[in-house]
């Protein structure tokens, strides 16, 4: 029997899946607006799932929990920005290799490969997905054509494939020691602690931390998440890989939470040692996109530290995914609009970029602040309480990297970032700007109001998932 | 399993190894493409030992899906997309680097059957996955010391031949339906990275990919 639930899941994958077939024979025009539609369609559904009581497990192939929820309204709010963000980028590019129907395709596919990848309990089901959104995202990485973006899409398939490679060995290993893939049935009973699950984590922590971009496997993430359109860009970095953590986090659960032969703490220090390396990476840059995908692999740095301490900064990192995904979409969507505007990516070359559009410059430089950990936004409040965490449990070794990597990264981008909207000098023969519609004001605006009331508490609903998800009763 | 059978699977086990140092060994973009071809006509071959051995239905699907699908349609589909799309028949440069690259190979198939018999193969309950773990390595190995667009797709193709592998021999029951849309995920993959072989030389980028852009 179908269960209310399972309807909702079906419905969330089903309508950007109906949405990027049928805009593959639309025309541009009546693509745009059906997959602008199937876009707020698919966020309300999430809404509902995230406020209905209907939450399980309904056997068979689908299964989820508060976590997937949570993850399934970022995965639909981003895709919402993203798809009505679209059209300002696609009346932009000059050449392109496929369609601007074929782009709206391949937006929605990308939405429902990682909206089904939270929608199943088989952990095997979710690689399928979380490789389903390489082969659909690459197409859209080198939608322009140009010698970079085609490159980098070119290593992001074939690094990312290579990595979820591991992971699948992974799975195959923990199919031979529990003999279920069911994500949820294993954690309901716990494997029992054996070398051999050890090594299973291990190698999903090398598998899919490939596709989360951890160090050293990130070689793909600042390529792609820099070449890609910006409205793609704000998927990949906001939600694509808080989906690949999340395969991850599934299969970690599995441990025990103390005495689990050292993998807690070599996560921890993956994930330090990932945040400090992208924080440093973010000084000498000189393309300001390159800028925020490094920013991007720093948050999902501490998010794992986050996930390997566990207990209330598992929850400060799960704060952190949804602060990060709402401010890097404000980041990058205000970065399409300056390389609109200036037509290049590169800092040097942008000066006084808050003179010639005030709003985009204002809010570019609070998704930089946003993005960094600045308060008031939810970052600030994430790292506060993974900081909190980390101290609680005596892991002063990850504070202090921590503490480095925010400081560091706090000046490598917002340093630059201020250069380019304040500084006063401006090129004589500067062509005048043409006015950009609404839309390149609305959409950051919105991505960064909710960044911010995370941080201010103000969606109760939201910050509420996030305390259910994490599993605890955290203040 | 029969001492006769135990032994072909070994046999078997030996020759899909040696396709991947081989592999390693090669510059040429065809004599690669045959020898991805082979390695997965064995992969195969054991399969359908294994169906035969265990009686089971499912495996001797697999072994079907394998052998069409890994063993015939994705090298045809290289071997089209190398003549279309006129790339290099060899890396350039690949001449003076391949004994090194090979003598990698035989290195980290020794070091790492070594970890593998001795720590690895221990936690698992014995040394049957130290085939398919040596593949996963020898596939990435590939995958990061060349520079071809067609020969990095036959690394992927190794690696997922390792998992295969690695599910016939040591996760009995991994399951069929995995198995089978791996198999679709494989076709998408190489077609798409076809397509990006096209814009790739389309667009100018050099064998090497180095894009200014890129750096940093």
């Amino acid at each position: 029997m179908i269960v209310p639930g399972e309807l909702l899941w079906l419905a969330l994958v089903g309508l950007p899946t109906a949405s990027a077939l049928g805009c593959v024979v639309l025309s541009p025009r009546l693509a745009e607006r059906i997959a602008r539609a199937a876009s707020l369609a698919t966020l309300a559904v999430a809404l509902l799932l995230l406020v209905g009581p209907a939450r399980g497990s309904a056997g068979g192939i689908l299964g989820w929990d508060a976590l997937s929820d949570l993850f399934a309204v970022l995965v639909a709010a981003l895709y919402a920005l993203s798809t009505w963000e679209s059209s300002l980028y696609l009346a932009s590019v000059r050449a392109s290799a496929l369609s601007p129907s074929n782009y709206y395709a391949l937006l929605g596919g990308f939405a429902a490969a990682m909206l089904a990848t939270l929608s199943v309990s088989d952990l095997a089901l979710m690689w399928i997905g979380l490789e389903a959104t390489t082969v659909v995202s690459a197409l859209l990485v080198m939608y322009d054509r140009r010698p970079a973006s085609v490159e980098a899409a070119w290593r992001y398939t074939l690094i990312a494939s290579g990595g979820l490679a591991v992971g699948l060995f992974a799975l195959a290993l923990l199919y031979r020691e529990t003999g279920s893939l069911d994500a949820f049935a294993l954690a309901a009973h716990p494997p029992a602690l054996t070398a051999a699950l050890a090594l299973v984590v291990a190698l999903a922590l090398i598998g899919f931390g490939t596709k989360v971009g951890l160090f050293p496997m990130h070689a793909w993430l600042p390529d792609t998440h820099s070449e890609a359109p910006a409205p793609v860009s704000a998927l990949l970095s906001g939600v694509l890989l808080p989906t690949a953590l999340y395969v991850f986090l599934r299969i970690y659960d599995l441990l025990p939470s103390t005495g689990a032969l050292g993998l807690h703490e070599l996560v921890v220090a993956v994930g330090a040692l990932t945040a400090l390396v992208a924080a440093f990476l973010t000084f000498g840059q000189r393309s300001y996109k390159r800028l925020f995908a490094y920013s991007s692999m720093e948050n999902m740095g501490i998010a794992l530290v986050g996930i390997g301490l566990g207990g209330i900064a598992l929850y400060g990192a799960l704060l952190l995914l949804v602060a990060h995904a709402f401010a890097k979409s404000s980041a990058f969507s205000c970065a399409g609009t300056a390389l609109r505007t200036t037509g290049t990516s590169r800092i040097d070359a942008v000066r006084g970029f808050g003179r010639r559009r005030p709003r985009t410059g204002v809010l570019w430089i609070l998704s930089g602040l946003a993005v960094t950990g600045a308060p008031p936004f939810g970052s600030f409040v994430a790292e506060f309480v993974i900081l909190t965490g980390a101290l609680a449990q005596g892991a002063y070794a990850a504070v202090a990297a921590l503490i480095v990597a925010l400081a560091v990264a706090f000046a490598g981008i917002n340093y630059p970032l201020g250069r380019m909207v304040f500084s006063r000098t401006d090129p004589p023969d500067r062509p005048a700007d043409v006015p950009e519609g609404w839309l390149s004001t609305v959409v950051p605006g919105i991505a960064l109001g909710v960044a911010l009331a995370v941080g201010l508490g103000s969606i109760p609903y939201l910050t509420g998932a996030v305390r259910i998800a994490a599993g605890g009763g955290f203040p | 399993m029969a001492v006769g059978s135990a032994q072909a699977t070994v046999l078997l086990g030996v020759a899909i190894l040696l396709t991947a140092l081989y592999l390693q060994s090669e510059s040429f973009v065809g004599p690669q493409i045959r020898a991805i071809a082979l390695q997965s006509l064995l992969l195969g071959g054991l399969l359908t030992l294994l169906a035969v051995e265990q009686g089971s239905l499912v495996l001797a699907a697999l072994a079907a899906l394998t052998v069409g699908i890994r063993a015939l349609l994705l090298p045809y589909i290289l071997a089209r997309q190398a003549e279309a799309f006129r790339l290099p028949e060899r890396e350039l440069r690949a001449g003076r680097r391949v004994r090194g690259h090979a003598l990698a190979a035989v290195l980290l198939a020794v070091v790492g059957g070594g970890l593998y018999l001795e720590v690895i193969g221990p936690a698992l309950g014995g040394p049957d996955g130290v085939i398919p773990f040596l593949l996963l390595l020898e596939g990435l190995l590939l995958l990061a010391s060349r520079s071809n667009a067609l020969v990095r797709v036959i690394a992927y193709l190794e690696e997922e031949n390792a998992v295969v592998l690695l599910g016939a021999l040591i996760a009995a029951g991994f399951s069929i339906l995995v198995e089978s849309v791996v198999l679709l995920d494989l076709i998408g993959v190489v077609l798409v990275a076809g397509f990006l072989s096209r814009h790739r030389t389309a667009a100018g980028v050099p064998e090497e990919g180095f894009v200014e852009e890129l750096t940093g």
